[in-house]
């Protein structure tokens, strides 16, 4: 017995989308870049404040009403944070322990998201939500425990408490992040390692590895950001010699009577370029898709 | 792909885990290990090298001033002073986090607002042996007192005041020394006239707390013999005639302490409340270089002919934490604060008003017009807040602030407000 597949269905005219017109489309076209504009504006006005404000003379900041250009034009306070030794110290040590954050964060969370992702064993949905519920702790609590065992341990005002409770907030959401990309791994990738007599440790360093890179640096750059950024962690554990730089610079420019905006600004706009640098070298690897078509046929 | 971990190596994993947690567990509820015999102030013994925590040593003006008297004392010792310093914002909880966990001991700035917090802990030495024959005032002595221990030693004490542009009342044909309330409002009303915002008052939660004063302006004593007051027909009356003042524009939206000072820098504002150390800030951030010539003092207001002006106190207490080089701290404490040449030197630099007669009675504080005025129109009526005996003297003022701002933007009338205000502080005491 044989089958007719039935015809497909004969579209007319009328059931066709209208087409689109070239008014239509430059329409459409201004609007893509009115909305872009505002979402530009969006995002780049903040940062363009922080800059008029960190070149504006103290006395003229909070001339009333506001001007979009400053009536003049100061780099002092450019040349009083360049001028405070203590600024580098404190971009040295925000270096240091966000560097060795992101490596730590990555390392350990490779492992744990790898396991999560592809090792079946009892308890390990449960302890997958454990870990993600750690991250729901408020930081206060977990910064009162820490330094009271840091300070049994002789930890305090060190670099190692510092990377230590920055990689323990840092690690659940990384874990999250390094299992949802090595779910995205094919298993038969895997399977046919193992079948060509691959051991784990060699499947997971030859193999999974390399393709998980655009993953693991997006897990660094999370967790190097999440350190640069921390405030209440440096401010507490890390003592007058190894703070880092948003403690420090509160410390520096914002007192009991007043703020000086204007040197702060300047001091978030040089000690964010480092961050920028990185995000720009590195971008290439956020941008996902590279194991698309590791499997084929 | 599939691997398979035995139930037996969880459960191993699991005890080796719980087994680690414990003892963080442990290590954190364990002893602090400085419970030690209380020091003994008073200069017995050899000197000893102490720790000295301060705000102030991160603040650009001040720290120049503040180091250079540390290392006065400590080469005259012949001993080492080991500093920390936390922005002033955060500096309660990080020296209350340090005491707590036995890391702390030694001379601490701290302001007056936090005397029974920090001694709630347990660990202030009391200096009532050092306050003696020193010459401190009386209400600089008050500051640092607290259940009849003499736990601070005041080292710049002035109040909470208002503090006006006498060239924009002038202009305005308001006075400078209003009597009344009602003269008060008055003269707002005329500042209104020349396009400025009459009073930048606190209108923002973060500095409502200012209300207070205004309370016991209008007869409420806000605590009476240990139970809250607020809620009484005084506090409601106070908090309606706040609300006029901000429904007739003669106070503004969203303004806090920031606020004000860049307002009144700017000249936008007539008046606004602050302490002498805002000064420096307001000075400052003016594009008017003669600003701090037309700043004068005036004392609050009162309700009726007669009353007495209510001004809450302002200042910085030194204290002293039980423990290693506690005694070497004390002497410390009372050398910073009372001796003659460092007081004067100390105000000189900062413009803080010192604490001693001598000090107050020198050449140096005389000449000062803006200090010496606010001093007899201000501080000589100061007293501290009457919930800052709490060490939840903070949640107080924050329920309050919240309450004020609930009738300000019409959300709640004064009466049910201040009731509420009232039960929350109750719940408090």
């Amino acid at each position: 017995m044989s089958t007719i597949a039935p015809a497909p269905p004969v579209l007319t005219s009328e059931d066709a989308a209208p087409p689109i017109t070239r008014r239509r489309r430059g329409r459409i076209r201004w609007g893509m870049w009115i909305s872009l504009a505002v979402i530009a504006l969006f995002g780049f006005a903040p940062v363009y404040w922080l800059l008029v404000t960190s070149l504006t003379p103290t006395n003229l900041v909070f001339t009333f009403p506001p001007t979009l250009f400053p009536r003049e034009i100061s780099f002092d306070h450019y040349a009083t944070v360049l001028g405070n030794p203590l600024i580098f110290g404190y971009l040295r040590n925000s270096v240091i322990v966000s560097v060795i954050t992101a490596v730590l964060a990555v390392a350990v969370s490779m492992y744990m998201g790898y396991a999560f992702s592809k090792y079946r064993f009892a308890g390990r949905k449960s302890l997958m939500y454990f870990v993600l519920s750690s991250q729901m702790f408020p930081q206060a609590l977990l910064l009162v425990t820490l330094y009271l065992v840091f300070a049994q341990f002789g930890l305090l005002n060190t670099y190692l408490a510092l990377i230590l409770s920055f990689t323990t907030f840092t690690l659940p959401l990384c874990v999250w992040m390094l299992k949802g990309f090595f779910d995205a791994l094919p298993d038969d990738l895997i399977e046919a390692a193992r079948i060509d007599g691959a051991g784990p440790w060699r499947i997971f360093h030859s193999i999974v590895f390399p393709l998980a890179a655009p993953g693991l640096v997006a897990a660094g750059l999370f967790a190097f950001v999440r350190g640069w950024n921390d405030f209440i962690f440096a401010l507490t554990l890390a003592g007058p010699d190894r703070q880092t730089l948003p403690p420090g610079l509160v410390n520096t420019f914002i007192s009991e009577a007043s703020t000086s905006w204007p040197a702060l600004m300047a001091a978030s706009l040089i000690v964010s370029v480092p961050v920028c640098v990185a995000f720009i070298l590195l971008q290439r690897y956020l941008v996902g898709g590279i194991t698309a078509g590791a499997v084929k046929g | 792909m599939a691997t398979e971990i035995s139930r037996r190596s969880m459960l191993r994993y699991s005890v080796l885990g719980l087994g680690g947690a414990a003892v963080l567990g442990l290590a954190g509820c364990a002893p602090d290990g400085s419970s030690g015999p209380a020091a003994t102030p008073g200069g017995a013994g050899t000197p000893t090298d102490f720790a000295f925590a301060s705000w102030s040593l991160s603040e650009e003006a001040a720290k120049p001033a503040v180091q250079s008297a540390l290392d006065a004392f400590a080469k005259s010792d012949g001993i080492a002073i080991d500093t920390s310093t936390y922005p002033y914002n955060e500096y309660l909880n990080q020296l209350t986090l340090q005491v707590r966990g036995g890391q702390f001991a030694g001379a601490a700035q701290l302001d007056v607002a936090w005397l029974s917090a920090l001694a709630a802990l347990g660990k202030l030495t009391d200096l009532s042996a050092l306050a003696q024959g020193r010459g401190y005032t009386d209400a600089a002595l008050g500051a640092g007192s607290l259940d009849g221990k003499q736990l601070g030693l005041p080292w710049t004490i002035g109040a909470v005041g208002l503090i006006g542009n006498a060239e924009l009342f002038d202009k305005a044909g308001a006075s400078l020394t209003p009597k009344t309330i009602e003269e008060f409002e008055d003269g707002l009303r005329a500042l209104k006239g020349i396009g400025v915002i009459p009073y930048a008052a606190s209108t923002k939660a973060a500095q409502l707390k200012d209300i207070v004063v205004w309370m016991q302006t209008f007869g409420s004593p806000i605590i009476e013999d240990g139970e809250s007051t607020i809620g009484d027909e005084a506090s409601v009356k106070a908090v309606e005639w706040y609300k006029k003042l901000y429904d007739d524009g003669l106070i503004a939206p969203d303004v806090d302490r920031a606020a004000a000072r860049t307002l009144f820098a700017q000249g936008a504002t007539a008046l606004y409340d602050d302490a002498p150390v805002g000064k420096s800030s307001v000075v400052s951030q003016s594009p008017d270089a003669s600003l701090g010539d037309k700043m004068t003092p005036i004392a609050r207001p009162v309700l009726k002919s007669g009353d007495t002006p209510q001004h809450v106190l302002w200042g910085h207490l030194v204290v002293v934490v039980d423990g290693e080089g506690a005694a070497t701290a004390a002497d410390f404490a009372q050398w910073l604060t009372s001796d003659p040449q460092q007081s004067e030197a100390y105000f000189t630099e900062l413009g803080l008003p010192p604490t001693t007669e001598a000090a107050l009675a020198s050449e140096a504080v005389s000449q000062n017009a803006f200090v010496e005025a606010f001093t007899s129109t201000v501080t000589s009526t100061a007293a501290p807040s009457p919930l800052w005996a709490y060490p939840s003297y903070a949640q107080m003022e924050t329920a309050i602030a919240e309450q004020v701002q609930a009738v300000l933007i019409g959300q709640s009338s004064a009466s049910q407000a201040m009731k509420t205000a009232g039960n929350a502080i109750s719940g408090l005491l």
